[in-house]
């Protein structure tokens, strides 16, 4: 009889119940360290792969508010590249004259386009139509009652800012970045404001 | 004589095991294009491969340098036009060539118990397909594979409780940004041909374990064999299929070379926007209906053919029609067809 043996005469090695405990204990440690040994490798890799949202917002100057006549629109490419078409309602000085739509179609991300003729925004993806105001009207959108997002502005010694996401990347981490700044030339004709019945083929812009 | 007895000393298997290994019986049934589609598109996948590896060397996936190479593939490097169309029609016989497989199967009830599961390994396949055509597509980075992306993105966003998730996963960021391409480029070229090689050798291990289904057909004669061996009469009837397949896709290539539109500009969705012809269907279908219930029906759509052996199961052992199947099968191609059609005709 060997010193560790149990009085009753049975090993340990040959009890049934220490034996199946060790077995059971042993496949509980081993599913447990490959789900958490991969499992955590696999979350990290998940969490590489997913790209950091900070949501915060930065205010960018557009343009001086003498600059931007009422009716007259202008389109303005944030810093991470996101379009916004700013029109001016009234003449009151303040930032509440303006209203800056995104010209992204919230149906499906398409870029919205602005048809004078019909007083109006159109989407050519799905056929949305949204009014002046940015409110849906027609086509998937209209049903599903979205409206363009619209964005914050302000104005400070008569210039114009608008807050807006800041830039996808890191200084110096990635190029080309995207030029924060109001779209001149034949992109800018995107707003209310803008007939090319009456002229204005510079986008209605005119400062 | 000395060499087959070197390799025979190091791998040890014999004529008669090498035979056993190959000698799948085969129903002659197989002999007739329309019941062998299944390997039409494992061809083809091989030419995408090769081919997808050739152009790799010149493409550069990057907002700014991606549209100029595939401009250089095709106008600069020799061959370059032949090689990228070559790409872009496989591609396309390959979803024709899946699709075709995938409705043989349904109308022939080949999914039935026992191979149900290899169905739903075929779907897998089917999307996985679909998926890197999607890619693909988009890494040309012209105007309409770029709104293409783009929307696809978005629907992907409309899907419930995982939709951002997954938009943010596929565009690297909220919108099209500059490591969206690298992410295409990495789902098409490595991450998507890897899961339809492992989802290959599923489906073709479990063709193997359950054997090809037989039919019997009206005039087959009473007496008769009724298989023959894979190897070599199968594999010659593949090749066949593959030389065939070669001269096709060389004349396609040639006499409708894979064109380059407008590079992308994020500023201007084009006047018509369309997606690649496989698509067509899931865009009429989200003009048709709002955003999500758009989303909602093509996923219980797609839930549907998942699980439709299971669900014919069903219908069969509890109702009286028994051959429903054939005929939701032809209301669901006619119904395929005809919003193809219309969205290819249709401007808007």
């Amino acid at each position: 009889m060997s010193d560790d043996s149990k009085p009753d005469g049975h090993s340990p090695a040959e009890d049934p119940d220490r034996r199946g405990f060790i077995k059971n204990t042993s496949r509980v440690a081993m599913t447990a360290g490959i789900v958490g040994g991969y499992g955590g490798f696999a979350a990290i890799a998940g969490r590489y792969l997913y790209p950091s949202r900070t949501g915060e917002v930065m205010w960018q100057f557009v343009s001086e508010v003498a600059g931007i006549d009422v009716g007259e629109a202008i389109r303005y490419k944030g810093p991470s590249g996101e379009t916004i078409n700013i029109t001016r309602m009234a003449r009151d000085g303040g930032s509440d004259d303006f209203i800056a739509l995104s010209s992204t179609c919230p149906h499906l991300g398409c870029q919205v386009r602005w048809e004078a003729q019909n007083d109006r925004f159109f989407c050519p993806c799905h056929n949305g139509v949204f009014d002046p105001s940015g409110v849906a009207t027609a086509g998937p959108p209209g049903e599903a009652g979205q409206t363009l997002p619209r964005y914050e502005l302000k104005v400070e010694g008569g210039m114009l800012h608008i807050a807006v996401p800041p830039p996808q990347f890191a200084e110096g981490e990635a190029e080309p970045k995207h030029q924060a700044g109001i779209i001149e030339g034949e992109e800018s004709i995107s707003g209310p404001g803008h007939d090319p019945c009456l002229g204005g083929g510079d986008g209605g812009r005119n400062a | 004589m000395g060499l087959r007895s070197w390799f025979g000393d190091r791998l040890p298997v014999s004529g008669q095991q090498f035979r056993e290994l190959t000698n799948e019986p085969v129903p002659y049934h197989l002999k007739r294009w329309w019941f062998a589609l299944g390997g039409t598109p494992a061809y083809l996948f091989i030419v995408q491969i090769f081919t997808g590896i050739l152009l790799a060397f010149y493409y550069e996936a990057s907002p700014t340098t991606a549209y100029e190479s595939v401009e250089y593939i095709t106008r600069e490097v020799s061959f370059g036009w032949y090689i990228r169309s070559v790409h872009k029609w496989a591609a396309t016989l390959m979803i024709v060539a899946v699709i075709l497989h995938q409705i043989r199967v349904f109308f022939t009830g080949a999914y039935r118990k026992p191979r149900e599961i290899n169905w739903i390994v075929g779907m897998c396949l089917l999307f996985a397909t679909l998926m890197t055509g999607f890619t693909g597509y988009s890494l040309v980075y012209e105007q309409l594979s770029f709104w293409g992306a783009t929307v696809g993105a978005n629907i992907a966003d409309s899907l419930p409780f995982v939709g951002t998730f997954m938009k943010r996963m596929m565009l690297a960021g909220d919108a099209y940004n500059q490591s969206t391409l690298s992410r295409f480029f990495i789902l098409h070229a490595a991450v998507l041909p890897v899961t339809i090689i492992m989802l290959l050798v599923v489906h073709i291990s479990i063709i193997r374990l359950q054997g090809v289904t037989e039919f019997k057909f009206q005039d087959e004669e009473e007496g008769v064999k009724k298989t023959f061996n894979f190897f070599p009469d199968h594999l010659y009837t593949e090749i066949l299929i593959g030389l065939v397949l070669m001269v096709v896709l060389s004349a396609l290539a040639t006499i409708l070379p894979a064109t380059l539109g407008p590079e992308a500009n994020p500023l201007q969705t084009p006047e018509v926007i369309k997606p690649e012809w496989f698509f067509y269907v899931a865009f009429r279908w989200l003009k048709l209906f709002s955003g999500t219930a758009a989303i909602l029906s093509m996923g219980f759509i797609v839930f549907v053919m998942f699980g439709w052996p299971f669900i014919d199961g069903w219908i069969r052992k509890n109702t009286r029609f028994k051959e429903a199947s054939v005929w939701i099968g032809i209301c669901g191609v006619l119904i395929i067809i005809g919003l193809t059609l219309w969205e290819a005709f249709a401007k808007h």
